[in-house]
C-alpha cells in the first residue's frame, strides 16, 4: 500500500490563521473519588482544614479512628469548624460549641434545650485505600457505585512496601483538566520530562483511562526517575480511576535488577481555577534490598518525579486553556480523552455510550525517536545539559 | 474510521490507521462481553492491566493487520479528530 503524501505537504494552501478556542472552565466539580492525602496525616488528633470543591471542609478522626469530612462552615452562624476542637466523636465549633457528627448531623448544642430541626450539614463519604484518604464527590448527591473504586496495592501496609513518600503542590491559575490531558501527551514526556517514550498506548474504558508507556532515559540529561541505574528502561502501566486519581505501576529495569515502584499522581480541585496536585511513591522491597534502601530509592524517585511535576506546573502557569488543540498523528487522542473525562461532569443519566466505550490508541513513535536521538546526540557532542529545574532556570 | 469485523468473533469495531505502527480502535459494543477473549480474561481476572479489559485482543489485531494488507483499511496521513457521537453515528 502507499501513503498519499500530497495530503501532508499542502499546508501552503491554507493561509487562514487558526484561532484558539479557549472555551471556559466547567461549572461543576467532577463526580468521583478524590484523594485528599495520606490518611495518617489526618490522624494527629487535630481537625484539618482543606479547601476543595469550591468550599472549605473539616477533616477529623473520631474515637474509632474513622476519618470524617464535613463542610467547614457551621450552619449555626458560619463558624469555621476546622478551627474548632475534636470532642469525643464530634467536631465542636469554636464559635458557640455546636457539636457535629461525621454523618453531618448536629448532635448537641450544649447551652440549648434541644437541637433545632434541619441541623444537618454537607458530609462527604470517605474511604481509605492503600493508606490514602478518599472522598466521594457527586453534585447529584448519589452514593458511590460499588464498581467505581480504587484498586488496592497487594501487600501495602506491610514490610513489602516502603512508606509513601508524599508531596503536595498548589497550582493556581489553571483548571485541573491540564494535568489530565497529560495522559495522552506522548511528546511532552521528552520535552518536559526528559524521557524517551519508545512505546505509547492509551486505553479508555468505563471510568478508567490507561496509559501504557515503555521509555528510556536521555543520554544528555539524567533524572531521579531512572534511579541512578545506567541504561535503565522504564515500564509504566498507569491509569486514572475516575477523574482525579492515577495509580502507576513502574518497573525500572537495568541489567538483571528490577525495581517496582507504585506512583500515585492525583489532584483535587480547590476552585475551577486552582487545584492541589499530589504525588506519592512507594517502592517494593525486594530480595537484597533493605527497607532503608527501598526508602532511599523511593526518596530518589520522588525527587525525580517532583522535578517533573514542577516542569508541568511551569508550563500550565503560562499556557492557555485550549478547546481545539491542533494535533499530529503522534499527539495521542486528546479529543477522545476529553470525551472520556466529560462523563464525570454530566449527570449519570446523561453519560453517553461514546464516553465510556472502550477506545484504544497506539502512537507511532518512530519519527519522534529518530528526531530525538539526533537532538540528544548533538547535546552530548556539544556538552549541553538541558536545565532540569524550571525554578532554577529563572534564577 | 472504518468498520472492521473481528475474524474470530465477528465483533465490529471502528479502526483508523495513520501508519503501520499506529492504530486507533473505537469499540461500539461492550468490549468486556462482545470479545470472547476479553470475556475469558475478565472471568479469570487475567490480562487485565490497570482495570481495562486487556491491552489488546490478538484476533482483532490480526484482523486489522489483514485489512491493511488487503487494502480494505487505508493508511491515512492526515488527522481529522472526530468528536463524540459523530464518531459512532457516522460509521455504523
Ligand atoms: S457558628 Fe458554629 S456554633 Fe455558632
Ligand atoms: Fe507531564
Amino acid at each position: 500500500m502507499s501513503i498519499d503524501m500530497t495530503e501532508v505537504t499542502d499546508s501552503e494552501q491554507f493561509d487562514e490563521v487558526r484561532l484558539i478556542d479557549a472555551g471556559s472552565n466547567p461549572t461543576r466539580f467532577a463526580r468521583g473519588w478524590h484523594c485528599l492525602g495520606r490518611s495518617k496525616d489526618f490522624r494527629d488528633g487535630k481537625p484539618h482544614t482543606v479547601k476543595v470543591f469550591g468550599t472549605k471542609v473539616v477533616i477529623w478522626a473520631d474515637t474509632k479512628g474513622k476519618l470524617n469530612v464535613l463542610d467547614a462552615f457551621c450552619r449555626h452562624m458560619g463558624g469555621d469548624l476546622s478551627k474548632g476542637e475534636i470532642k469525643g466523636d464530634e467536631i465542636s465549633c469554636p464559635f458557640h460549641d455546636w457539636r457535629w457528627g461525621g454523618d453531618g448531623k448536629c448532635k448537641d448544642v450544649p447551652y440549648a434545650q434541644r437541637v433545632p430541626l434541619r441541623a444537618r450539614t454537607a458530609a462527604w463519604e470517605t474511604m481509605e485505600v492503600n493508606g490514602l484518604l478518599f472522598v466521594w464527590n457527586d453534585p447529584q448527591g448519589n452514593p458511590p457505585p460499588a464498581d467505581v473504586t480504587i484498586p488496592e496495592i497487594p501487600g501495602f501496609g506491610t514490610s513489602e512496601w516502603s512508606d509513601w513518600s508524599w508531596n503536595t503542590f498548589l497550582v493556581e491559575g489553571s483548571n485541573c483538566r491540564e494535568i489530565v490531558d497529560n495522559v495522552v501527551d506522548m511528546a511532552h514526556f521528552f520535552y518536559v520530562h526528559y524521557q524517551m517514550p519508545q512505546y505509547f498506548k492509551n486505553i479508555f474504558e468505563g471510568h478508567v483511562a490507561a496509559q501504557h508507556m515503555r521509555s528510556t532515559g536521555r543520554d544528555d540529561i539524567h533524572t531521579g526517575v531512572q534511579l541512578d541505574m545506567p541504561d535503565s528502561e522504564t515500564i509504566s502501566d498507569a491509569a486514572y480511576y475516575g477523574p482525579s486519581f492515577m495509580l502507576d505501576t513502574v518497573y525500572t529495569v537495568a541489567g538483571d535488577t528490577t525495581v517496582e515502584t507504585k506512583l500515585v499522581n492525583c489532584h483535587y480541585p480547590i476552585s475551577q481555577d486552582s487545584f492541589v496536585l499530589m504525588f506519592g511513591t512507594t517502592v517494593h522491597t525486594i530480595d537484597g534490598v533493605t527497607q532503608e534502601q527501598a526508602d532511599g530509592m523511593a526518596e530518589m524517585f520522588t525527587e525525580g518525579v517532583e522535578t517533573q511535576f514542577k516542569q508541568d506546573v511551569e508550563i500550565w502557569k503560562h499556557k492557555t486553556r485550549i478547546e481545539n488543540p491542533l494535533l499530529t498523528a503522534e499527539d495521542g487522542p486528546v479529543y477522545q480523552l476529553r470525551r472520556w473525562y466529560e462523563q464525570f461532569f454530566v449527570d449519570v443519566e446523561d453519560i453517553t455510550e461514546d464516553m465510556v466505550a472502550r477506545f484504544e490508541f497506539e502512537v507511532d513513535t518512530t519519527k519522534a525517536l529518530e528526531t530525538w536521538k539526533v537532538e540528544v546526540a548533538e547535546n552530548v557532542a556539544k556538552g549541553i545539559v538541558p536545565e532540569q529545574d524550571p525554578t532554577k532556570a529563572k534564577a | 474510521m472504518k468498520q472492521i469485523d473481528c475474524q474470530q468473533c465477528g465483533t465490529a469495531v471502528l479502526v483508523e490507521k495513520f501508519s503501520i505502527p499506529h492504530t486507533s480502535v473505537q469499540w461500539v459494543s461492550d468490549a468486556a462481553t462482545s470479545c470472547p477473549r476479553f470475556a475469558e480474561a475478565t472471568a479469570d481476572a487475567r490480562d487485565s492491566v490497570c482495570g481495562t479489559t486487556a491491552l489488546s485482543c490478538s484476533s482483532l489485531s490480526q484482523s486489522i493487520d489483514d485489512a491493511v494488507r488487503d487494502g480494505r483499511l487505508p493508511i491515512k496521513s492526515r488527522v481529522e479528530p472526530v468528536i463524540g457521537d459523530a464518531l459512532v453515528a457516522d460509521a455504523l
